[in-house]
């Protein structure tokens, strides 16, 4: 068991094989710390699988299972049905990867909510397929350079937009769904703590920067996840029964180019050579970017991102206190045995 | 887990810190509040007690460099708010304000100076003046073991102080509680006693091991080619020194200043509380005209101006003295002129003046604060054969002849004499740290918080204290504001942010666990204050 850390259970513990300065580590880690180890984690097939669970080793401190790429919600609700026989309340929480949810999970995950199993269904959107080398997803955004979609002569990167899973999700009229990010620790803290005192179905979905397929720096994964809500283009909301209850607020819009430039996977756009359009050079590249802003601009209308009228905004809630504004409940807490 | 086929292992055994090519380390920085502070104070660790509400550690910590902040909260011009990094943010943290809180604090609360030491030291060092650079010295001195007397030719202990700061900016009683808790040290003060006429300098080497020689510079500089030797004329320093010793003086109803200096000011302000109608002759321009000549500004500090002419004193910039006008004894007024230039050709300073711009100005007194000089008479051997066991310290060392510049000369001056009677090289405690500038902070992490200032009291006539002090609440804000340039305070980004789970934190802090560190950097990146350097791993 690691205890090295008095204030913290680390139930996602040292030593995995993520990539450094890994957003979904980070997120998973943040995620499970704040649930803790008395907790029943289902996986399904993706990155964090793969990485955490390596030639005999795993980096859970925490009763987990994994099974294949598309049934994770489908064995947590069985591991659900099968407490509640029990008696007993032990959370049941499945971790999955876009590809685990917006594609080949999708399904299982729909079942699961109509079904209104207990269970929180963590979703670590790194929009794309990062684990086999990055091909592209259902939540890959528009433009994107991954290996299935590259972009050329004929194209700039992927052709189709992200897949509005959220709205799915809120179509099943579950009791709660949010989205979230490794940048605001605070907003991530409180919708985990707020899911964990709900029944039912709940979902979180949680931007994951990945430094290999997104191409940035390492050391910039929270800095690129924090330009992604600040542009509009990843709104952080709430909705309860499919209704959106809260926003973080944005006390000032970032243009997209800010996002866009520190990615290796949006260079293209930047630096077009595509003909397809006009034969002015960068058109195409500059018509994407100006497509980007568009799609963020109609996020930011569409969850009023402006104008909502919340406690909080994404300044305050990037603001740090002196001797932190704590952190995680479970401190020593031993896993379930 | 009987029913396993294989035992799991943890990740723990895979150490991946063996990827790392650069490393994070915690590194605390100079910030620039302690790198402009005159008496080298590390500002930014007695603010950080502050913030925790640790009043007597911030004292204590405050007091390592300076024993007098009750006096230097009020009367410090501060150059650490202008390094301040907070200005590039909102405005610089008041830092005086809380100095002055905790200065009065430890003066209430009867907190008394502790030596660093407990063996006495038998060498015996004597230090000529009572002045801030004096009482510093005496202070480091005495903390440290070494029996100390101080002589003073006046009758009160403060120097300059006492005889050159006016009530109504600091209060005779608090200047003299805090000399009262240095002298508490064990300290030997021996007043009116004029080393160089009544105590000879060779008795003095004779009695004691070490001198260290704080005389101030308490001559009044003279302005040559004016009849200024006879009635109605008085130099800035002697007025004040006058007033602030009570005696009782006589003003006509027109009083010109001549100087731009706070000796200026402040005796401007004397003189109008005595009821004249008060006009400073300032030889430069204002406050905020010349930006980037700060020579060519007014010296007086812009506070200290804005108070005076709220309270009625006049200032005629960029003008000069041609002679003084008299009808037999009798002082009528000064002839002024427009200023050319502040240097002559051979680059002294001295005013230059227009011709065809004289103007008469009526006075019946006229008071000269145009500088002032070291009197060596009777130490002129501390000059010309200078020894390894006398320091000359504070104003009488040269410029600037700010209180905060010879506190900070008090303490090198004492670090000088134990080097001298050790034998050792002088320790400075010379900071190795590196300095830090606005640009390697994570400014939209702080919280905006808006300045606290102190209010100054309308009722100036009544020759009180003026400017208010803080209150625990405000003093708490204010210190607060910090933000900790180059020095951890506990935010937990690193904690929070470290995919690794390689941040560990503690009841003091964080340390890195560099088994499974993979040398990512975000938490340098994400570090506010600038704290965590990432260093290329070599081997």
């Amino acid at each position: 068991m690691d205890k090295r850390d008095p204030y913290r259970h680390n139930v996602l513990t040292s030593g995995h094989r993520a990539c450094s300065g890994c957003g979904e580590a980070m997120a998973a880690r943040m995620v499970t710390d704040l649930i803790g180890a008395n907790a029943i984690y289902v996986n399904a097939t993706g990155c964090l699988q793969v990485f955490t669970t390596h030639n005999q080793q795993s980096s859970w401190q925490a009763p987990w299972i994994h099974s294949v790429f598309a049934n994770a919600a489908a064995v947590a609700s069985g591991v659900e049905a099968a407490l509640r026989a029990r008696g007993d309340d032990t959370p049941v929480i499945v971790q999955a990867g876009d590809g685990g949810t917006f594609d080949i999970g999708l399904q299982c995950l729909s079942g699961m909510i109509e079904r209104g199993h207990d269970i929180l269904f963590v979703c670590y959107d790194n929009e794309a397929y990062m684990n086999t080398g990055v091909q592209r997803s259902s939540s890959t955004p528009h433009a994107v350079r991954t290996t299935t979609s590259p972009p050329g002569r004929l194209s700039e990167g992927k052709h189709h937009l992200k897949k509005d899973v959220l709205s799915i999700i809120a179509a099943h009229h579950m009791p709660y769904a949010a989205t979230a990010t490794v940048a605001f620790f605070h907003d991530l803290k409180a919708k985990v703590e707020k899911a964990m005192t709900i029944k039912g179905p709940r979902f979180l979905q949680i931007l994951s920067p990945c430094p290999l397929g997104w191409d940035h720096d390492a050391s910039l994964s929270v800095s690129v996840s924090r330009l992604a809500v600040e542009t509009g283009l990843f709104p952080l909301v709430e909705l309860e029964n499919g209704e959106v209850t809260s926003v973080m607020r944005l006390k000032q819009q970032r243009p997209v180019q800010d996002y866009l430039k520190l990615q290796g996977r949006f260079k293209h756009l930047f630096n077009s050579t595509s003909t397809a359009e006009t034969a002015t050079g960068n058109a195409n590249g500059a018509a994407e970017i100006r497509h980007l802003q568009a799609l963020a601009d109609a996020r930011i209308r569409r969850y009023e991102l402006l104008q909502a009228e919340t406690e909080w905004d994404t300044v305050r809630a990037s603001q740090v206190q002196r001797h932190g504004r704590g952190g995680y409940r479970n401190t020593g807490q031993e896993a379930a045995s | 887990m009987n029913g396993l086929v294989i035992e799991p292992g943890s990740t723990l055994a895979y150490h991946t810190g063996d990827w790392r090519t650069q490393r994070p380390v915690y590194r605390d920085k100079w910030p620039p509040c302690g790198q402009t502070c005159p008496a080298s104070e590390d500002i930014q660790a007695w603010l950080a007690y502050a913030s925790d509400q640790k009043w007597e550690d911030a004292w204590r910590k405050l007091t390592e460099r300076n024993p007098l902040p009750a006096v230097m909260g009020r009367i410090c011009y501060h150059p650490c708010e202008l390094g301040c990094n907070r200005k590039q943010m909102d405005s610089a943290v008041n830092i005086h304000g809380v100095e002055r809180y905790l200065g009065d604090m430890a003066l209430q609360k009867g907190w008394r100076h502790k030596p660093i030491t407990d063996t006495q030291k038998t060498q015996q060092v004597a230090i000529i003046g009572a002045g801030p650079a004096g009482l510093s010295c005496a202070y480091q001195l005495a903390r440290r073991g070494y029996p100390v007397t101080i002589f003073d030719n006046q009758d009160v202990a403060g120097g300059t102080l006492y005889s050159g700061i006016p009530e109504y900016r600091l209060p005779k009683s608090i200047l003299a509680q805090e000399i009262n808790a240095i002298l508490e040290l064990g300290i030997q003060l021996r007043l009116n006693s004029n080393v160089g006429t009544e105590i000879s300098m060779d008795a003095l080497r004779n009695d004691y091991d070490a001198i260290f020689v704080a005389i101030g510079a308490q001559q009044a500089r003279v302005m040559t080619g004016l009849d200024n030797s006879s009635h109605s004329v008085m130099a800035g320093v002697d007025f004040l020194r006058a007033i602030n010793t009570g005696k009782s003086i006589q003003l006509p109803n027109k009083v010109a200043i001549i100087g731009g200096g706070n000796t200026a000011i402040d005796a401007a302000r004397c003189a109008r509380r005595l009821g004249a109608e008060v006009t400073v002759i300032c030889p430069q321009e204002p406050h905020g005209t010349q930006p980037g000549h700060p020579g060519a500004e007014i010296p007086a500090s812009l506070e200290e101006v804005l108070q005076a002419e709220a309270e009625g004193v006049r200032l005629v910039y960029r003008a000069g003295i041609k002679r003084l006008v008299r009808s037999g004894e009798h002082l009528s007024g000064l002839e002024i002129a427009r200023v050319d230039r502040l240097h002559n050709l051979q680059g002294d300073f001295k005013p230059v003046l227009f011709e065809g711009t004289e103007e008469f100005l009526p006075a019946g007194f006229a008071i000269f604060a145009i500088g002032q000089e070291v009197n060596w008479k009777g130490l002129e051997a501390v000059i010309e054969k200078p020894a390894n066991n006398i320091t000359v310290g504070g104003d009488a060392a040269g410029k600037p002849r700010f209180a905060a510049t010879a506190v900070g000369s008090g303490f090198q001056g004492a670090m000088i004499t134990i080097a001298s009677l050790t034998g050792t090289p002088p320790v400075y405690e010379q900071h190795e740290k590196a300095e830090i500038t606005v640009k390697q902070l994570h400014l939209p992490y702080y919280p905006a918080v808006i300045r606290n200032e102190s209010a100054i009291l309308e009722r100036w006539k009544d020759n009180v204290e003026l400017v208010t002090g803080f209150n625990e609440e405000v003093t708490l804000n204010e210190a607060q504001r910090c933000l900790s340039c180059g020095v951890c305070f506990q935010c937990d980004n690193c904690w929070h942010f470290c995919p690794d789970a390689a941040v560990i934190k503690n009841d003091t802090g964080y340390e890195i666990d560099y088994d499974y560190c993979k040398g990512c950097g975000i938490c340098a990146q994400e570090c506010p204050s600038g704290h965590i350097n990432m260093e290329i791993v070599t081997t």
